[in-house]
């Protein structure tokens, strides 16, 4: 072989790539004292602002646990890769990483993805799953024994939000306008009975297309409904500031909310004076919030100076439940498989979260039904709280 | 070299494969195909599976959009009609599941009948537009026909099982949708060897020339979109059982965008595009993964800070491939064969 020309030094090297491509992962498994996130996260696509915000919390989450001495003695390491926001990818990106690694613990993207790998995570009975999804169909543990989230499902939002609203105003007029997508239509039939049951007056549903631009029309609805309150669902922003900034000039006196994904600030700070006194449901406390019970913000504010989104929290507090339910099963001598797992996290009581959520949370099901009314303001460009936390009684 | 390939029948000159060379590459094809299962891990066995289910259906919508030359965006719509009609029937009627999966392509080709009325009409953009309506129509009665579609919660599928087996991962999937979508291509390579193809060819090349040849025009056009529509049946039929959970979000329009652009990377109009585009545009994006992950040890975050970058890369390569070889992939796998032809006299 001492005559290679240019192509056969291609030809080798893209078989080479190839080979390597094909074979690396077999060769790549875990460390016995390792424990391994594993994590299908949009980092591309319609959803990648979150993921973005997601990757970076349990980064940190993973740096800070390895510092302070790993999870019962193994160190912690996260393994993810980009999806675009797509479920076949997002499986794609499970079988790889889980070939690749020995998977226990896995961060899901959406409710189709935690939808399509639900058999799985059962056939498997080795990984707890949770994620960005808050859809109500994933909370329910019979169903999805090995999944949860690390806040309330879309229904127990709207139902914090019902809470405040009934606490504010007695027998207040509600609309709910919500996107026409899964996101967008998961919780409302379920709230419109809930609000009814609460006393609250239903008077509209408005239901827009997913990017829907021109809303003169639901404007229009929205007017002759006279609501004292509208809650948004299944909208990240637009077109929240549109019906923000039409409704002001209509006059109309009521108050706009929405949940968890519309809620982040920076969002709301480029909106500027319409925004003002949007309010919504947050399962955590903001970046800036200094409060003296939540030292763990203070530890994020040094690790990163600049504001993170509400997604690098959702990232972090997941992490640091998942990973508390691992450090329980090992603990107590178990091994880790799903079973053990979801066991270990159903005894997550009265749990300190380090100040993430304000208050004690337990999980005695798939999802931690915790949350606060917060408040934009556009004169400090924050959100700030409007009530205290509000845990939801089952 | 190729010699010795003189035909003395006519039956020979028109056989699918017209050489001892290509016939002992077919066999080592399959050989790789059927072997593949032992070697390959999970993660590249998924994606087998996952370009078998798109080449199926990207064969389909080269049938109607290479051969016949009715442009159409409904390719997506149309596997979600097959991925329902497989779960309304293994759900409430408990049928086989190869019996579905047929079913599943008639169904379909039902539906792409109806979606092809207005092709007598309308061509080209317009027929585009024709088809993105129909499929906007079909994706409201995916939500709204909530007793058969289960709304925007969607339907599961229990696993499928053949012969009390049940084929629950990639593995045992496999195993029925390769050799599936092997005899779709079969089938698709062998109908233009015939009057139907040849008439969609003649359809595609000049309508009102076909029609004075005697090819009646809406029956044509129609038993085209009803063969693309079969296939991509067919491919959402296969979907539902490796995914096994159908919602309306399930086949965005993109994905229809998608085979489109699978179809026309690939090489419109041969059988061999449509399986390389589908193969290309599913593996590269996922081959890209490992270029950052190679380059994870040289660049700190590069998992965040790159997948941007990467999809920025796939675009460039698609584009790159239309400016240099428009006429596809295949159009480069011809060469390199024509190349062998005269190996090694002329290199």
């Amino acid at each position: 072989m001492t005559d290679l020309n240019r192509r056969d030094i291609l030809g080798l090297a893209a078989t080479a790539g190839l080979a390597s491509t094909f074979f690396s992962p077999l060769t790549a498994f875990a460390d016995e004292k390792e424990l391994v996130i594993g994590g299908s996260i949009p980092l591309t696509g319609v959803f990648a602002f979150a993921g973005v915000a997601i990757e970076a919390g349990i980064s940190d989450f993973v740096k800070i646990t390895n510092e302070a001495g790993g999870v019962a003695g193994r160190k912690l390491r996260l393994a993810y890769e980009d999806t675009a926001y797509k479920v076949d990818q997002s499986v794609a990106v499970f079988n790889k990483l889980t070939t690749q690694n020995d998977i226990h613990l896995y961060y899901g993207d959406s409710t189709g993805f935690a939808k399509t790998i639900n058999e799985e995570l059962n056939r498997r009975g080795t990984i707890l799953m949770a994620g960005a999804s808050f859809g109500s169909e994933l909370n329910n543990p019979e169903k999805y024994p090995f999944q949860f989230m690390a806040g309330p499902d879309y229904v127990e939002m709207i139902a914090i939000l019902l809470e405040y609203i009934a606490k504010e105003q007695k027998g207040a007029k509600i609309v709910f306008v919500n996107s026409d997508t899964e996101f967008g239509r998961d919780p409302i039939e379920a709230s419109v009975k809930r609000a009814k049951e609460m006393g609250l007056e239903v008077v509209g549903q408005i239901v827009t297309p997913p990017t829907a631009v021109d809303v003169s029309t639901e404007i229009l609805k929205l007017r002759r409904a006279n609501p004292d309150f509208t809650i948004f669902h299944g909208y990240v922003l637009a077109p929240l500031p549109e019906f923000l900034s039409q409704a002001k000039q209509l006059g109309l006196k009521s108050r706009f909310m929405g949940t968890f994904w519309s809620m982040d600030n920076s969002l709301w700070a480029n909106v500027g004076a319409p925004a003002d006194g949007f309010m919504g449901v947050m399962p955590y406390r903001y970046y800036y919030d200094t409060a003296p019970d939540a030292p763990i913000l203070e530890k994020i504010r040094k690790l990163r100076p600049t504001y993170q989104a509400t997604g690098y929290m959702q990232g972090f507090l997941t992490a640091m439940l998942m990973t508390e339910a691992a450090r329980r099963t090992l603990q107590a001598g178990k091994a880790l498989d799903a079973k053990n797992l979801k066991a270990a996290l159903n005894t997550i009581k009265d749990f300190d979260t380090g100040g993430i959520i304000g208050v004690p949370i337990s999980i005695p099901g798939n999802s931690v039904p915790v949350g606060r009314i917060y408040s934009y303001s556009a004169a400090d460009k924050q959100m700030k709280p409007a009530s205290d936390w509000i845990s939801l009684k089952k | 070299m190729r010699i010795a390939t003189a035909k003395e029948t006519y039956i020979a000159d028109e056989g699918l494969l017209t050489t001892n060379t290509q016939r002992a590459w077919m066999i080592v094809l399959a050989l790789v195909l059927a072997l593949a299962p032992f070697v390959l891990n999970a993660y590249w066995l998924y994606l087998a599976c996952l370009v078998a289910i798109n080449v199926a259906s990207a064969t389909g919508l080269n049938i109607l959009t290479g051969y016949t030359g009715l442009v159409s965006l409904g390719q997506a719509a149309f596997m979600a009609v097959g991925a329902y009609a497989v779960a309304f029937l293994d759900g409430h009627l408990g049928t086989p599941f190869l019996l579905n999966i047929l079913a599943a392509g008639l169904i379909a080709a039902a539906v792409g009948v109806l979606v092809g009325v207005p092709s007598l009409r309308v061509k080209g953009l317009y027929l585009a537009i024709a088809t993105i309506a129909a499929s906007f129509i079909l994706h409201f009665v995916f939500t709204n026909w909530v007793s058969v579609t289960g709304g925007m919660s969607g339907v599961n599928v229990a696993p499928a099982r053949l012969f009390g087996i049940e084929l629950a991962s990639p593995f045992a999937l496999y195993f029925v949708i390769v050799p599936v979508t092997a005899l779709m291509v079969l089938g698709a390579a062998n109908l233009f060897r015939t009057r139907i193809g040849r008439a969609f060819i003649a359809i595609r090349d000049r309508d009102i020339s076909a029609e004075v040849l005697g090819i009646p025009l809406l029956q044509y056009k129609l038993m085209s979109f009803a063969l693309s529509s079969f296939y991509a049946g067919v491919a959402g039929g296969m979907w539902a059982y490796f995914f096994r959970v159908v919602t309306p979000e399930s086949f965005p329009f993109a994905t229809s965008i998608f085979f489109l652009a699978a179809v026309i990377v690939g090489g419109l109009g041969t059988i061999l595009g449509p399986i390389l585009g589908a193969a290309f545009m599913t593996l590269v994006p996922e081959l890209l993964k490992y270029v950052v992950e190679w380059l994870g040890p040289v660049f700190p975050n590069a998992g965040a800070a790159l997948s941007p970058v990467r999809t920025i890369v796939f675009g460039a390569l698609i584009i790159f491939f239309l400016v240099f070889e428009p006429q596809g992939l295949a159009e480069i796998v011809r060469r390199v064969r024509r190349f062998f032809h005269l190996w090694p006299f002329k290199t």
